[in-house]
């Protein structure tokens, strides 16, 4: 805790950055009520970032339109981006859109700055007593002489022994509320570190895969040096003592008698009068299986990582590597040099990733094009006194009317079909009124297509002899929706 | 055992024909269709008698999740045996797309020794970024972009970037993922000829005297 050290932490520790920024309230509590109070792991882009948007708007309320005025995504891409590191941003398989989840620095800070928040009272008794089991399990685990093993055995059954007597003679004694109120707010201030510790773990798996890369990636010795480094490094991950200490935590968890217990005892404590006085979060009833979850998370991860890092570990792989980057290291170096003028045409070819194959029946027919031979083309003078109001009583689709049909029958009925608003109102210009309600459909309703269901529409028009004449359309199912 | 035993063969048949067809056509990804990504495991050896016969080669990388179907080597100078015609044409590149190929490449591998994610991400500006040390300097700066977006299409259309769909409501920049596939067509061979190549266009420049 050197004047040295704080001062390089305080520069570029993320957590002590977030204390320090000029925003650290909105990142704080934004962060806080988005990830650490429900206990989520990981927010799509789109959805973080509305929560943000809606955040920033309370705020702009009541500050002014000057307290925050960048859009909600360059806030996240900011938080996100190396020199803050506040949320780490990646991309899962599966899905297109970016993921964001805490960085444990962040979650630190926010533990840190909850702890400022007063506490009713500080339970001291159950962390003694934490501690001394601790030391306890610690004598007991490591003693390999069987005789004091026993005599310890002996002790604690001549204790149970004696507590036996006791209450068979009437004599029960019950903690006081005090002491339960002490032991139920240690248990919910461990939970909640469970929770966060989580986040740490697969931070550190991370951090040790990235290690390992880093020094395979700088390895400048033999190739049997190197193989060899890579056996010893293969299972580097689920050895490590973070490696160990989760597996085991995961197993005790995993076995469902534990998960019983879980359960019956969280339910017993939480009905105690003395604990539903300090007015529980209910959501610790179930807090082990956001344990769960989060395990399972960190669980998945620490499989990706070993399955990528034996991936990249593998020899062949990693020395096409190296070649790769020493080919890649001339090719620049002479892209550079030919900067001003480069190649022009093909200079390399690649496979096609993929063979099209097809079939000479099932190419399209040769159709000979149009050519329109113009042969008189002589120009005449036009005579003066024309109607030119022709050119204007085209056909002119109201396409408001239209919209107006559609919205009065979607006040009676959620829904709609093309065919049915039809039939109440029937077309007046036929085709290019249809056309209008298609783009419509798209354009300013919200509308579904019904493929697999053909509607025929009529309508009336004039014939070109002038005689009215039935004009049909089969259109796939078009439902205007509410 | 007097019980009569019939082979399964005949119940994946119609997985081999959807699995050969599928591989016809495009690249196969673990992602996209587990149970047909175990079938394909399982046929390995079927599929791949079958395609020798098209003079195909089945490259599957279980690590990495894809599999598709190569033109097999061609028969040496002195090989007697007979030239086939090739069933999978190869694409012409012009050398921008070529170098950008090259620079994806390199990202990718840099990405893979420093990260434990598994899906390499870049945005547009970040390829043009890559990109911009090796184009001549002009004062054009758009046209220049205008240039890039074209070669990172013809990219997408080869089937090494994926355009990622942008998030709704949101006006960021499109972003492109680096398909893994890369590593497999753009691999030590081909860079090296393509450092091969730029050799000797340097030296028929020097030789013909051009100077800038």
């Amino acid at each position: 805790m050197d004047y040295a050290t704080l001062d390089a932490l305080r520069a570029h520790h993320p957590a002590w950055r977030l204390l320090r920024s000029d925003h650290a309230a909105l990142v704080a509590s934004f962060l806080h009520r988005v990830f650490v109070a429900p206990n989520v792991r990981a927010v799509a882009e789109t959805d973080l970032a509305e929560a943000l948007e809606d955040e920033l708007f309370a705020l702009r309320q009541r500050n002014g339109d000057e307290a925050f005025p960048r859009p909600a995504l360059h806030y996240l891409n900011d938080w996100a981006a190396a020199d803050k590191g506040w949320l780490r941003k990646y991309y899962r398989p599966g899905t297109d859109e970016a993921q964001f989840d805490l960085t444990p620095a962040t979650e630190k800070a926010i533990a840190w700055l909850t702890q400022l928040a007063e506490r009713q009272f500080v339970g001291t008794e159950s962390r003694l007593l934490t501690l001394f089991h601790l030391l306890e399990q610690m004598r007991d685990g490591t003693e390999t002489d069987p005789e004091k093993r026993i005599d310890e055995l002996r002790k604690k059954r001549q204790a149970i022994d004696a507590e036996i007597a006791r209450v068979a003679d009437g004599d029960i004694p019950v903690l006081d509320d005090t002491s339960l109120k002490d032991r139920f707010l240690q248990f919910t201030q461990g939970a909640r570190e469970l929770l966060a510790d989580f986040r740490e773990v697969e931070h550190n798996f991370r951090q040790l895969d990235r290690r390992v890369r880093e020094r395979i990636a700088l390895w400048e010795g033999s190739k049997g040096a190197l193989l060899e480094e890579i056996i010893g490094e293969r299972d580097t991950i689920a050895e490590s003592d973070q490696g160990k200490s989760f597996r085991a935590f995961w197993d005790f968890l995993l076995s469902s008698r534990r998960q019983e217990e879980l359960s019956q005892l969280l339910d017993h404590a939480l009905n105690l009068g003395a604990v539903q006085e300090l007015e529980p979060d209910m959501r610790l009833r179930r807090i082990h299986y956001d344990w769960m979850e989060a395990g399972e998370h960190t669980q998945r991860t620490v499989a990706q990582l070993s399955q990528q890092l034996r991936r990249f570990l593998d020899d062949q792989v990693w020395l096409e590597n190296r070649r790769i980057m020493d080919i890649l290291h001339g090719i620049e170096s002479k892209a550079i040099a030919l900067r001003q003028e480069p190649p022009d045409g093909t200079v390399t070819t690649v496979a096609d990733i993929t063979s099209d194959i097809e079939l000479a029946m099932e190419r399209p027919m040769f159709t000979p094009a149009i050519k329109p031979t113009i042969t008189d083309a002589v120009l005449q003078s036009g005579e003066m006194n024309v109607d030119a109001s022709v050119l204007f009583t085209q056909v002119v689709v109201d396409r408001a009317r239209l919209t107006r049909h559609i919205r009065n029958a979607l006040q009676e009925r959620t829904q709609i079909s093309l065919r049915e608003l039809i039939t109440t109102q029937p077309l007046e210009h036929g085709l290019a009124e249809l056309v209008a309600y298609l783009q419509l459909s798209n354009e300013i309703f919200r509308s579904v297509t019904d493929e697999s269901v053909t509607d025929t529409i009529t309508w009336q028009a004039c014939g070109d002899d002038g005689h009215p004449v039935t004009r049909r359309a089969d259109v796939p199912r078009i439902l205007f929706l509410r | 055992m007097d019980e009569s035993f019939t082979p399964p063969a005949t119940s994946s048949a119609p997985d081999l024909s959807v699995l050969l067809i599928g591989l016809l056509k495009r690249v196969q990804y673990r992602e996209d269709d587990e149970p047909l990504w175990s079938a394909l495991l399982r046929l390995q050896a079927r599929i791949r008698d079958y395609v020798a016969v098209l003079n195909l080669e089945l490259i599957l990388d279980e690590a990495e999740g894809y599999a598709f179907l190569k033109s097999r080597a061609e028969p040496g100078e002195d090989d007697p045996s007979p030239r086939l015609p090739r069933l999978i044409a190869r694409r012409p590149l012009t050398y921008a797309v070529s170098l950008l190929l090259a620079l994806l490449r390199k990202k990718l591998a840099e990405f893979d020794a420093g990260g434990s994610d598994t899906r390499l991400v870049l945005s547009r500006d970040d390829i043009v970024e890559l990109v911009r040390v090796f184009l001549p300097d002009g004062p054009n700066e758009a046209r220049l972009i205008d240039q890039m977006e074209a070669t990172i299409n013809k990219v997408v259309d080869l089937g090494f970037l994926h355009r990622l769909k942008p998030s709704t409501g949101t006006s960021a920049p499109t972003n492109y993922e680096v398909r893994r596939i890369l590593k497999a067509f753009v691999d030590a061979q081909w860079l090296a000829e393509f450092d091969a190549r730029l050799s000797n266009y340097q030296n028929q420049l020097a030789n013909s005297g051009v100077r800038t």
